[in-house]
């Protein structure tokens, strides 16, 4: 939403509205329930692959998120050949080489400092996912945690934990990630751990929210009634019966997270908080955000330099998007205590 | 039924609120048209709209950053102005003849009889006296806030005679001010300082009546803070308060003494940046503004350049003359690696100035060749001989500094502030020294109030600042740069000799005498490189098709004086 | 009910002091000082510098700081000379500009106001508008489009967004908005901001995400609703497709929209600093942000208490009219708080 970056559930007091906008084509779920029982699979996640194959735009997003993991892992045996180096300067040859239009040697044509534009988008990639991932990692595992000792042992932990939480989500989001990258320190400006530490612990608040209402409506269900009147331990309990539950609904969360992480990396990239790649010690880190923000000046001659980050980072997290939905519909996950 | 209706009133209520405010609002500023035309050439009247950034202060005894000093210098006129096209020529103001003793610690300023107030009142020596000890006292009250707020740009009187004293908060006046009599005032320094009569020429060190600076300006009935609708003796006084974030509107003083501006006035724009107030100029909407940078060849091309860089006229209406401040890389003298010398000239010598100022600022910056720039009077080109490209210089030194091609030199770290817009200038930089074989790191910090920490602790082997001239003279770069005592000496240079030479040459009352005597410890420094100048700043604005003969000094200073409006509205 | 409102209060207050404290504490660990900023390079005479720092309360220990603070945020002043007064919140002074901070913010906040307000009727307007349609028409050509068009929509990087539509509106359509880049309708300009005009790019890609999310929120609810039994019933007795869509499906339907675009006008009520970088609007957003590079504490502490009670306050008007639509809060049912 708007600025902030937030997730796509809105929570209120612990409410999760369902927002669900089917895929393209969605066959009824029960005769699929027929279909999967006739070939004897019953497992939960083995339905929901099942169904996630079924779903074309999903299945699209995936295959394009693969491809271009593949593209930027492999950069270095094909992309400098060809195109370029994506951070190297010749001073030398700076002036004749800058502001390209495209060209057949530089398909989307090359920056300010004369750098080929292609070959940046594809290592720009490696930043936006790895931070993207990572810092919903780590936005995972401390809502995890916190949320599991919340919705568990309910009562004053819970309410101090939820609390936490409040004030994080009240701090207007951007001022907290520029406060916290204006503190950690300056050795670090060109690693992407700041920027990773900050996108997830602004995020866990959420996740916490979502995975501790998923522990209470898991809770209250029958077989883990069940469960403990056959003598299970809590533990046991926890992570045979009601992790594996409460797991869903943070999958899908994680999934579309990662779109809102590599967004809010490029926000914070173009206020020019974010990662400052070091072009000698690091010759491949790039930044989507920092394009942008750097070509910003060039605009009316050069929008080109604009564009195509932001056509990358668009892409890349409608991918996400695209599968997040596709694994909520396989998931079957409603969300709604 | 009614929970529909209500639905919908509730809908458009949201959307017609929003409508209304954001119709809501003040009209827009429009550029006034000029007077009549009577005859081709000066034609008096109209109001030159002008672009400047939010001042933090237009009270002269707080005018620091450019925006305030260039309403200040409207408003007031101090002892000494000197010709904006030629920075030797100091020319009289406010005091009509001055003289300083043999050994330049006692200066006597005549002041001019004409020069009155813009409420009439007279300008006499006591003004200049109370103007002073209020920018150099701990005490001085913001007249807006009335908090005490002390002025930051104190630093001008420090030469005069008891300024430590107010300083360390012993005094409350400096002994060295005197008002001998209603016209004649007489400064006494502390030790010798030939250049005075240039210092003086400073905006903040005009006069103010302290009768207003106490009791507030009186408007439409009520009374105003001084600091707000400041009274000055310059050819413009203030047409109404400042409305802070907005604008300063001035107009002509009528009773002013010197040569009266043709401008009826001028609206002094606030803009908190300055690529929008190019869009308003584009737009029609402002007679000067700063071009933003990846527009100027298309400004040059449109709008036509001046001739001289400085005076802008219809059709040559962009301006691009050399400024006076230096952007340098300040070298940290004490660090191991950079202290040697050799190695600092192969830095120096493997930069490729020319290609930063082409790429990164199209040409409104020059390469540096002198850690003063042109505009200070004495200034020589090449004085300061490694301050050039030269690849194959830059390997020999090198080799000199015992790292032939780089071999077994150590890491140098480039530091700077992350949002000052020197990364690209930091990585051209680092590109020439990685060429020359050297390993170089960047080290941006966040923002600029930590890089001045750091700077300040001398946590940093080379960073970057940029020096701006007070007043166009030699001693205004050598001495806060260079001098072992001075505050401002970051790459904490130490020369018993040049110390020396520096106190020598201000003990000269003759200016060209004084010069010579400068440019050679100008040459000196240069020898020694202890820091690497980059670019002189150059100016990259425009004026509008209708403004005549408006002068923007190298000092970054309006000069109206001539400026006149052609007649037609827009 | 005014059960339900107290019990809001109530949870603001801890929260209030969980935002400022951590306020405080983090800008305790900012390098820098806001006095040292005002000479720049030029390094101030220890003896004004220490003035000054007293002069501002900088010299005092962090938590003496928050006190001052906090009786600064009183709206009634207690003085020997004038009695009990009341003069509304201090808010003490700007250390860069010595400005009141509270006229600072009278300044500003009205242009955040102004785009908030005017994005928020965009989101209303078009958000519902769509999601409607898409429901309706579910399947259609239009669904379709709505589907696609908001996934696209929602993985946009706002700023780019903005600078795209700059581009667009301003080089592209060169003739029909009558000049280049530096037209009213890019929607940059200084004092003179009051054509609304200028309010068009800025509002729309302030809302554009929002919107999206808005659409799809609506639409999914709609669907949802729409397979109840009591829209069945409404069918059954005779009841045509609009009559039961606005009497019966909606108001239903409403309330997480209402609830998204009510947390969502807070948002954007704190400040849209990627909005307001981009388009140079004078906000909130862009006054804290650059109030926090210039160490400027009394801004930075004025505009986010202001921020927070704002937000409080819209969360209020949230929830209260959360309670008319739904009956069961309004009758004193428990919602989760």
């Amino acid at each position: 939403m708007s600025d902030d970056l937030k997730a796509v559930e809105v929570t209120d007091g612990g409410v999760i509205a369902d927002v669900r906008p089917p895929p393209g084509s969605k066959p009824p779920t029960d005769e699929l329930r027929r279909a999967a029982e006739s070939r004897g699979n019953r497992t939960l996640y083995g339905d929901a692959w099942y169904r996630l194959r079924r779903n074309k735009l999903a299945l699209g997003a995936l295959a394009w998120l693969i491809l271009l993991v593949l593209a930027a892992v492999s950069a270095d045996l094909w992309v400098p050949q060809h195109f370029g180096k994506p951070n190297a300067i010749d001073t030398a040859l700076i002036g004749t080489s800058r502001l390209l239009p495209p060209s057949p040697t530089h398909p989307l044509g090359t920056d300010d400092l004369g750098r080929d534009m292609f070959a940046r988008v594809i290592y720009g990639a490696r930043i936006s996912l790895t931070v993207g991932a990572l810092a919903v990692l780590v936005a995972v595992l401390i809502g995890i945690l916190l949320g599991a000792l919340s919705g568990f042992y309910t009562g004053w932990l819970d309410a101090l934990i939820m609390r936490f939480a409040d004030v994080f989500l009240a701090f207007p989001y951007i001022l907290f990630a520029i406060l916290l990258l204006s503190v950690l320190p300056e050795e670090s400006r060109a690693s992407i751990v700041p920027v990773v530490l900050t996108i997830g612990v602004l995020g866990w608040p959420s996740i916490a929210r979502v995975f501790r209402s998923s522990i209470l409506s898991v809770k209250e269900n029958d077989y883990v009634d069940a469960g403990r009147a056959l003598g299970a331990s809590d533990g046991r309990l926890i992570i045979r019966h009601i992790l594996p539950n409460a797991i869903a609904p943070i999958l899908v969360y994680a999934t579309m997270s990662i779109g809102g992480a590599i967004l809010t990396e490029a926000a914070l990239s173009f206020l020019g908080l974010g990662i400052i790649p070091d072009p000698v010690r690091s010759p491949n880190a790039v930044s989507w955000g920092r394009m942008i923000d750097d070509g910003r000046m060039y605009l009316t001659s050069n929008a080109g330099i604009v564009l195509w980050p932001g056509i990358a980072i668009l892409t890349t997290v409608l991918a996400f998007t695209l599968l997040g939905d596709g694994v909520r519909d396989a998931l079957d996950v409603k969300m709604r205590d | 039924m009614t929970d529909r209706k209500r639905s919908i009133l509730a809908l458009v209520l949201v959307f017609v609120l929003a409508l209304a405010v954001a119709a809501s609002g003040c009209a827009k500023a429009t550029t006034q048209g000029g007077g009549t035309a009577t005859s081709s050439g000066p034609v008096k009247g109209g109001t030159m709209s002008y672009y400047i950034g939010d001042p933090a202060a237009i009270d002269p005894y707080n005018a620091q950053e450019t925006e305030g000093v260039t309403v200040v210098h409207q408003l007031f006129t101090s002892l000494t102005a000197f010709d904006p096209m030629d920075a030797t020529k100091l020319v009289p103001a406010a005091a009509e003849k001055w003289e300083s003793n043999a050994d330049a610690t006692v200066w006597t300023f005549h002041l001019n009889k004409a020069d009155t107030f813009s409420d009439g009142a007279p300008v006499t020596a006591k003004d200049f006296v109370y103007a002073w000890n209020r920018i150099a006292s701990l005490k001085t009250l913001n007249t807006a806030t009335k908090k005490v707020d002390p002025s930051t740009i104190s630093y001008h009187l420090s030469p005069v005679k008891g300024f430590d004293e107010v300083q360390a908060g012993k005094a409350t006046e400096m002994s060295g001010l005197k008002a001998v009599d209603d016209l004649t005032f007489e400064v006494t320094l502390a030790k010798p300082f030939g250049d005075f009569e240039y210092v003086v020429t400073h905006p903040a060190l005009a006069p103010v009546e302290q009768k207003l600076v106490e009791g507030g300006v009186d408007f439409n009935g009520a009374k105003v803070a001084f600091g707000d609708m400041p009274v000055g003796n310059g050819p413009f006084k203030m047409a109404a308060p400042w409305k802070h974030g907005q604008y300063v509107k001035v107009v002509r003083n009528d009773a002013y003494y010197g040569t009266k501006p043709y401008l009826d006035g001028v609206n002094f724009m606030e803009f908190k940046d300055p690529d929008t107030a190019y869009l308003e100029f584009q737009s029609g909407n402002l007679d000067m503004a700063q071009i933003s940078l990846g527009k100027i060849k298309d400004a040059q091309t449109k709008y036509g350049t001046s001739d001289d860089g400085y005076t802008s006229n219809p059709g040559k209406q962009v301006l691009l003359g050399a400024e006076n401040s230096t952007y340098y890389l300040v070298v940290n003298n004490k660090d191991k690696a950079m202290s040697n010398p050799n190695l600092r000239k192969a830095v120096s010598l493997a930069i490729n100035r020319q290609a930063i100022c082409n790429t990164l600022f199209e040409g409104t910056r020059a390469p540096a060749d002198n850690i003063v720039p042109p505009g200070i009077a004495g200034y020589e080109p090449g004085v300061w001989a490694d301050s050039k490209y030269d690849v194959a210089a830059a390997q020999k030194a090198l080799t000199d500094a015992g790292f032939p091609g780089g071999k077994g030199a150590p890491e140098i770290a480039l530091t700077y502030n992350a949002d000052g817009g020197h990364q690209k200038v930091m990585e051209l930089v680092q590109a020439d020294l990685t060429k020359l074989g050297l390993k170089v790191k960047l080290a941006p910090l966040t923002d600029f109030p930590t890089y001045l920490k750091a700077l300040g602790a001398g946590k940093f082997q080379i960073g970057r600042l940029g020096w701006v001239a007070d007043y166009p003279i030699f001693d205004n770069f050598m001495n806060p740069l260079f001098n072992t005592t001075s505050t401002d000496n970051y790459s904490k240079y130490s020369d018993p000799k040049v110390d020396a030479a520096i106190t020598d040459a201000r003990k000269i009352t003759d200016g060209a005498a004084r010069i010579k005597a400068y440019q050679a410890i100008d040459k000196t420094v240069g020898e020694a490189l202890p820091d690497i100048p980059l670019m002189f700043y150059k100016h990259h604005h425009v004026t509008s098709a209708r403004v005549h003969d408006f002068v923007f000094s190298a000092m970054y200073l309006a000069d109206f004086s001539k400026t006149w409006l052609s007649p037609a509205a827009k | 009910m005014v059960q339900y409102i107290l019990r809001r209060f109530a949870q603001f207050v801890p929260v209030f002091f969980g935002v400022t404290l951590l306020l405080f504490f983090i800008t305790t660990l900012l390098p820098g000082d806001p006095v040292a900023l005002r000479s720049g390079e030029k390094k101030l005479p220890p003896a004004v510098y220490a003035a000054l720092r007293h002069s501002y309360g900088l010299d005092k220990p962090w938590y003496a700081q928050y006190g001052d603070y906090l009786g600064s945020l009183s709206p009634v002043h207690y003085s020997s000379k004038a009695g009990l007064q009341f003069t509304g919140p201090d808010l003490g002074d700007s250390i860069s500009s010595g400005r009141p901070v509270v006229d600072i913010f009278k300044e500003t906040y009205p242009y955040t106001v102004r785009l908030a307000l005017t994005a928020i009727a965009i989101e209303i307007l078009v958000g519902i508008g769509v999601g409607i349609v898409a429901a309706v028409r579910q399947y259609s050509i239009w669904d379709t489009l709505a589907t696609l068009g908001t996934s696209i929509l929602v993985a946009l990087p706002v700023f780019w967004l903005g600078l795209m539509l700059q581009y667009f509106f301003g080089i592209i359509l060169k003739q029909w908005t009558g000049g280049a880049f530096y037209l009213p309708i890019s929607g940059a300009s200084g004092p003179v901001f009051a054509d609304w005009v200028h309010l068009i790019l800025p509002s729309v890609t302030l809302a554009s995400v929002s919107t999206a999310y808005a659409a799809r929120i609506m639409r999914s609810q709609l669907l949802e609703v729409s397979g109840q039994d009591y829209v069945r019933t409404a069918f059954a007795k005779g009841l045509g497709g609009s009559a039961v869509l606005w009497r019966h499906e909606m108001k239903n339907a409403l309330i997480p929209v209402v609830t998204f675009i009510g947390l969502d006008l807070g948002v954007m009520l704190s400040g849209a600093i990627l909005t307001e970088t981009v388009f140079n609007w004078p906000g909130v957003g862009l006054t804290i942000y650059q109030a926090i590079g210039r160490r400027d504490y009394p801004v930075v502490f004025g505009g986010v208490t202001l921020v927070l009670f704002v937000v409080l306050l819209v969360n209020l008007l949230v929830d209260i009219s959360y309670a008319f639509l739904d009956p069961r809060i309004r009758l004193g049912g428990q919602a989760e708080g």
